[in-house]
């Protein structure tokens, strides 16, 4: 009777490990199977830069449900995994591991923030997971090979652009810098100080804050008095509004531009009138421009997120997820990560209905479009300021 | 640079002044119940909600909500202390000090629930405007909060020099057991010490949350707080006062001299030095006891 009980539990145990092996259901791909993609995300839901992840998720999803309801993308519904990593890269490395090994997600989609990303970079490389679209503009990701494709102009570009306004239609020549402290801000912080170069100049002030830092009284101080009549905030939406309240309270008040980051309502809301002409580089279009993409984004932000207000943050998401859409759609039935990387080659000249147009700058910028034009707040709205341009790529 | 200096100096005052506030909430129930609250910080946070909540959504005048808040808050602090720590107080301290630390996580994560994480700007009725008096540059929101919290340490020196409870309280503080013999019910003054400290951090609330912007993660102030309390000697209520405002002033002059990077630990920085120099605090007495 023992031997046979022994018996009995030795197979369970056998049974049970052999099905907890991952005798997995028969996948051409990851994260790939007859009826379902799988893609996986992480984003910033309650940390510093929350009101980014919350609406680039919504947006996101809100093109994956319409697609979905009409069928998916042959044949295949498009299933968005999130998880929250607060802004902090060892979180982003935890939750990324879950993404890929539990998960088994086809693709990392939207990731979000430039720290947290680029502290999984290694990790997907290795695990070949593409990581597309990125929710972080910076150059990185277009000189990052094979399995990093970005979509947007970067934030290199944008501070290209930036400088160039200032010094030749604003004929400025004492500019500062105001920075975080991390692969976000020192991307666009170095490429524009190697574009100042360029014209024989640098920065009158270089001013770092840490990343979720709330008080910039000394950085206020130290800008005030190097006397900068521009400072180029590489920043998200937490700062600036801070900045620009405390360089009034000191009784400075210089011109801030800075790159998209800082281009969503939240920092229109947060600022009040200490924001009032504040200049920003947009990438893509305001939400409430005209075409039957921006239609379509309007209407489905509206069906499936009736309590999110239209803003460039959901926008973002909107696009990303547009573009991914595309990519499937070419690659066809035949999906697996090698086809839909190479189907990322052939986009040239794709316009998804906004007037803008989405083409692969090549492998030495994995990036999709080189569109970019100056937004101002005026009467406490981002309003357009000048017509897009195609910027010039950038080299820090 | 003298300008600029003095302006630091002033903002640096005025944080300092709340982190003073929270400071003094730690310390007094310290001394009290000798349990550290590290929810103390929360306690803040949630005050800037509820004066968000009954100014925003509920749109009453300013001064209405001020005081509404610190009141509410009182009754946080005595609700906190009958839920969490009354059933608890006849275990170890660190259990206690563990409890507290779960209930800032539940508080924290409510406000999260009800508020979304998202950061709100909250409104006040003092100008942030600069205005210039010779060197030196403040706005009225420097002053107000100074000022405030000059007026309420005022109030609670007095009440704790002259006023019955006042004594009681003391009395507690020195000897539960001498303090019960003279008819001194030891439970109220708990309640009365809980609720008073969770007030001091409304008000700190009320006061800080329209200067950095409202969000659920607002209670980490609790840290830096707890540290100028320690700075200033734990256990000593001018202690807790004076090492909140010079971590203030210090944490200022620091990011201005020095960088970003060096402000955020300058506050650690200053509290190994202290406490390697004087290992009590600045104003901490070391305790002798005689049997």
């Amino acid at each position: 009777m023992n031997r046979w009980l022994n018996g009995c539990v030795a197979l369970l145990t056998v049974a049970t490990l052999w099905l907890m092996s991952g005798v997995a259901p028969t996948w051409a791909e990851v994260g790939v199977t007859d009826k379902e993609i799988v893609v996986g995300a992480g984003l910033d839901l309650t940390g510093a830069v929350a009101n980014w992840g919350v609406n680039i998720k919504a947006g996101m999803e809100a093109v994956f449900n319409r697609v979905n309801e009409a069928g998916g993308v042959h044949g295949r519904k498009i299933k968005l995994i999130s998880y929250d990593h607060v802004y902090q890269p060892p979180k982003a490395v935890a939750n990324a591991k879950r993404l890929v090994e539990r998960d088994k997600v086809f693709i990392m989609m939207g990731h979000l923030g430039t720290p947290t990303t680029k502290a999984i970079k290694e990790y997907l490389e290795e695990r070949q997971v593409p990581n597309i679209f990125p929710a972080t503009l910076a150059s990185l990701w277009a000189t990052s090979g094979k399995w990093h494709v970005g979509d947007l102009a970067t934030y290199a570009d944008q501070t290209w652009l930036i400088i160039d306004y200032l010094v030749k239609e604003r004929k400025l020549t004492k500019i500062a810098s105001f920075y975080q402290d991390d692969e976000y801000g020192l991307d666009g912080h170095l490429a524009g100080k190697a574009r100042l170069k360029q014209y024989g100049l640098d920065y009158i002030a270089e001013v770092d804050y840490k990343r979720a830092d709330i008080d910039f009284s000394s950085q206020a101080a130290k800008l005030k008095e190097s006397g900068a009549e521009a400072v180029i905030l590489q920043a998200v939406y937490r700062e600036p509004p801070r900045l620009a309240e405390q360089c009034h309270a000191i009784g400075y008040d210089p011109l801030f531009i800075g790159p998209s980051p800082i281009v969503l309502d939240k920092t229109i809301e947060l600022g009040g009138k200490h924001v009032e002409g504040v200049i920003g580089v947009e990438v893509y279009p305001l939400p409430t421009d005209p075409g039957p993409f921006m239609d379509q984004y309007r209407a489905d932000m509206q069906k499936y997120f009736p309590n999110l207000a239209l803003d460039t943050t959901n926008l973002y998401g909107y696009q990303k997820a547009a573009l991914f859409v595309e990519l499937l759609q070419r690659t066809g039935r035949d999906l697996t990560r090698e086809t839909l990387l190479q189907t990322v080659t052939t986009i040239k000249d794709w316009d998804p209905g906004w007037g803008l147009k989405y083409s692969y700058g090549g492998d030495d910028r994995r990036v999709m479009s080189r569109s970019a034009r100056l937004v101002i707040v005026k009467d406490g709205k981002w309003t357009k300021m000048t017509d897009w341009f195609e910027v010039e790529e950038a080299k820090r | 640079m003298v300008e600029i200096l003095a302006s630091q100096v002033i903002s640096g005052l005025a944080t300092g002044c709340v982190y003073a506030l929270v400071a003094l909430g730690f310390v007094l129930i310290f001394k009290a119940t000798d349990v550290v609250n590290f929810a103390q910080g929360e306690f803040v946070m949630a005050s800037g909600f509820i004066s968000y909540t009954l100014l925003i959504w509920y749109g009453l005048p300013y001064w209405g909500v001020f005081f509404i808040t610190i009141v509410l808050s009182g009754f946080m602090g005595v609700a906190l202390e009958r839920v969490v720590v009354r059933p608890i107080m006849s275990a170890p301290i660190f259990s206690i000090v563990i409890a507290t630390i779960g209930a800032s996580t539940v508080m924290r994560s409510t406000a999260g629930i009800v508020y979304g994480y998202d950061v709100l700007p909250l409104p006040t009725i003092f100008s942030k405007d600069p205005i210039r008096l010779g060197v030196v540059t403040f706005t009225i929101m420097d002053v107000g909060v100074i000022g405030f919290s000059i007026l309420i340490m005022l109030v609670l020196y007095l009440f704790f020099k002259w006023t019955k409870t006042g004594m009681a309280m003391r009395a507690t503080a020195q000897s539960q057991t001498a303090a019960q013999l003279m008819g001194v019910s030891v439970k109220q003054i708990f309640s009365l010490t809980w609720a008073i400290s969770a007030g001091i951090g409304g008000i700190a609330g009320v006061l800080i949350a329209p200067i950095i912007y409202l969000d659920p993660n607002l209670g980490v102030i609790g840290i830096k707080a707890f540290a100028g309390a320690i700075l200033g000697g734990f256990g000593s209520i001018p202690g807790a006062i004076v090492g909140g405002m010079l971590l203030g002033v210090l944490e200022n002059l620091s990011g201005y001299f020095f960088n970003a990077g060096i402000k955020q630990v300058s506050t650690y920085i200053l509290l190994i030095l202290v406490l390697i120099i004087r290992p009590n605090g600045l104003f901490g007495a070391v305790a002798i006891k005689k049997v």
